[in-house]
């Protein structure tokens, strides 16, 4: 009697063979497995509830960061990537008067991987009242896929989606010397490719806080090799290549304790590549990933994003 | 920033994990299938679980103190890159009572997906073994070495690490035709798992990766 493990000889070397067969197949009509999708940590969303929301969030306010609901706009702009044949409807926020945009500064705030843009909603009212009740305006977006933006996430949708807010902007007025762009994170791709090579509109100054280099060093931390990073990955974004042609004034902001984007691999990188005309550095000790911010204190943030759009 | 899903972690360890592939050379002539699966340990929202990683690998007894493999990592694959490891197993020394049989491994490892993008890592293990009872199943410990020989990384920062080292317990189980392999591995214990992306899962807190595969081997001659 065979036991489990046991078969006969001609029937195992033809399941051999069979198994010979798939792997053979696996092989040359597989490889579509890439780990790109994996950056969007995307979450849907039915309705914004901003103060309201009672999910997860780095950090909350208190309420001398109230924007009134006058200033708090929620609507939806179109976005289409040059690759696209078709336009996708995606969310957004503009904290401000619409009817000053031509004459405010305006942070144009492209928030992290995760989540949307409730989850952001704190740092959106942190960023417009720095330097004063409600002196900046922001503009948020939800990339495609997310909170309530139509669409799947990809590389160049990101792209396409912060330039749909500068579009908007522009229509209302706003001028090159008031643009200010500010990317956290996985926000740091738009914020710095749209400064490295400009679209609708050339912000004068670049903020960054918590940058990764690009997927091949994330690739490389991870796995504590020399890794080719596309070995796994097929995303072209690479903060440490597209710093080298900012020519505008660039704010660097990082947590020494950042485990996920470690300050040494990725943002000491983007900030030595940076060439342009003026970079000022923040590395902020004791503070992590997601918590820069309230690590600092929270006036002591706002007057470092303060003094560097209002000096320099 | 974190991604939602942990398939990033197969980026982790994924081209230097693996189990040991023979502790105890073939005999002579003799041929083996084997599919292992298994991987690091890494934090999955409350639970833990391993990185199922997938490799089948056939083996050759040349002699019955040598035997040659090669192995193809299918979840590598999966991704587009061609993982093969070739390597051959020597038995050094043979077991006389409680002092253990004694092998070695050297294993070319070779992962290439196109001109741009390959590597070359060699690895070299060492183990120990302890047959015993009728069936002669064994017990086994070793020691797992891996070499990166790149010296920089990318935008020519220095790479750290060039020797990963991993110990290792295990046991075979074996029949007349078969065997089935339990090992647990501890990664790297060297290194800080600490800002890596990934929340590896060690009994080092914050050193390293535990391992658990399971293998299993079919032998024909």
């Amino acid at each position: 009697m065979k036991t489990f493990f046991e078969f006969s000889n001609t029937s195992v070397i033809r399941k051999i063979k069979t198994g010979i067969l798939c792997l053979a197949l696996t092989l040359v009509f597989s490889g579509c497995l890439r780990l790109d999708d994996n950056l969007y940590n995307k979450t849907k969303l039915t309705e914004y509830k901003l103060d309201n929301y009672t999910g997860e969030v780095d950090f909350t306010l208190d309420n001398s960061y109230h924007i009134p609901d006058s200033l708090v706009h929620i609507f939806t702009l179109v976005s289409q990537a040059s690759d696209e044949s078709s336009a996708t409807t995606i969310s957004a926020i503009y904290i401000g008067d619409i009817d000053s945009v031509a004459t405010d500064t305006v942070i144009m705030y492209c928030h992290g991987n995760k989540d949307h843009m409730d989850f952001y909603w704190q740092r959106a009212k942190l960023l417009a009242n720095t330097k004063g009740k409600n002196r900046f305006g922001v503009l948020m977006i939800d990339y495609r896929g997310f909170g309530m933006s139509e669409g799947k996430p990809t590389e160049s949708g990101l792209y396409a989606d912060v330039d749909a807010g500068l579009k908007w902007l522009k229509s209302k007025g706003l001028t090159n010397d008031r643009l200010v762009i500010y990317g956290f994170s996985m926000g740091t791709a738009p914020a710095t490719k749209l400064s490295a090579e400009p679209r609708s509109m050339k912000p004068c100054k670049l903020m960054l806080e918590a940058p990764f280099a690009s997927a091949e060093v994330m690739v490389q931390d991870a796995s504590g090799l020399a890794l080719p990073g596309t070995m796994v990955t097929d995303l072209k974004i690479n903060n440490a290549e597209e710093i080298k042609s900012v020519q505008q004034p660039f704010f660097w902001i990082h947590g020494v304790e950042d485990d996920f984007l470690n300050i040494t691999t990725h943002g000491e990188v983007v900030y030595a590549n940076y060439k342009g005309t003026y970079k000022e550095a923040h590395r902020i000790p004791n503070a992590g990933h997601s918590t820069v911010p309230n690590t600092m204190g929270f006036q002591t943030y706002s007057n470092a994003v303060g003094d560097f759009i209002t000096q320099h | 920033m974190r991604f939602k899903l942990p398939l990033l972690v197969f980026m982790c360890f994924l081209f230097s994990c693996a189990p040991t592939r023979f502790v105890k050379p073939l005999e002579k002539k003799q041929h083996a299938a084997n599919l292992s699966l298994g991987g690091p340990l890494f934090k999955y929202g409350t639970a833990t679980i391993p990185i199922p990683f997938l490799t089948a690998m056939y083996g050759y007894g040349i002699d019955s103190t040598l035997t040659g493999f090669a192995t193809i990592n299918v979840t590598s694959a999966l991704y587009g890159n061609l993982q093969l490891e070739l390597g051959a197993t020597k038995q050094l020394l043979k077991q006389h009572k409680y002092f253990p049989a004694l092998s070695v491994t050297p294993v070319a490892n070779i992962i290439y997906r196109n001109k741009d993008a390959h590597k070359f890592y060699p690895q070299i293990d060492i183990n120990a073994f302890w047959e015993y009872g009728k069936r002669k199943n064994f017990f086994y410990i070793g020691l797992d070495n891996w070499f990166e020989l790149a010296q920089k990384k990318a935008y020519d920062i220095k790479q750290p690490n060039h020797w990963m080292f991993s110990p290792l317990i295990g046991h075979d189980f074996t029949g007349k035709k078969w065997n089935f392999k339990i090992e647990a591995k501890i990664i790297a214990p060297n290194l800080s798992n600490e800002k890596l992306t990934v929340e590896y899962q060690t009994p080092f807190k914050n050193h390293g990766a535990l391992g658990i595969y399971l293998g299993y081997t079919y032998k024909f001659n």
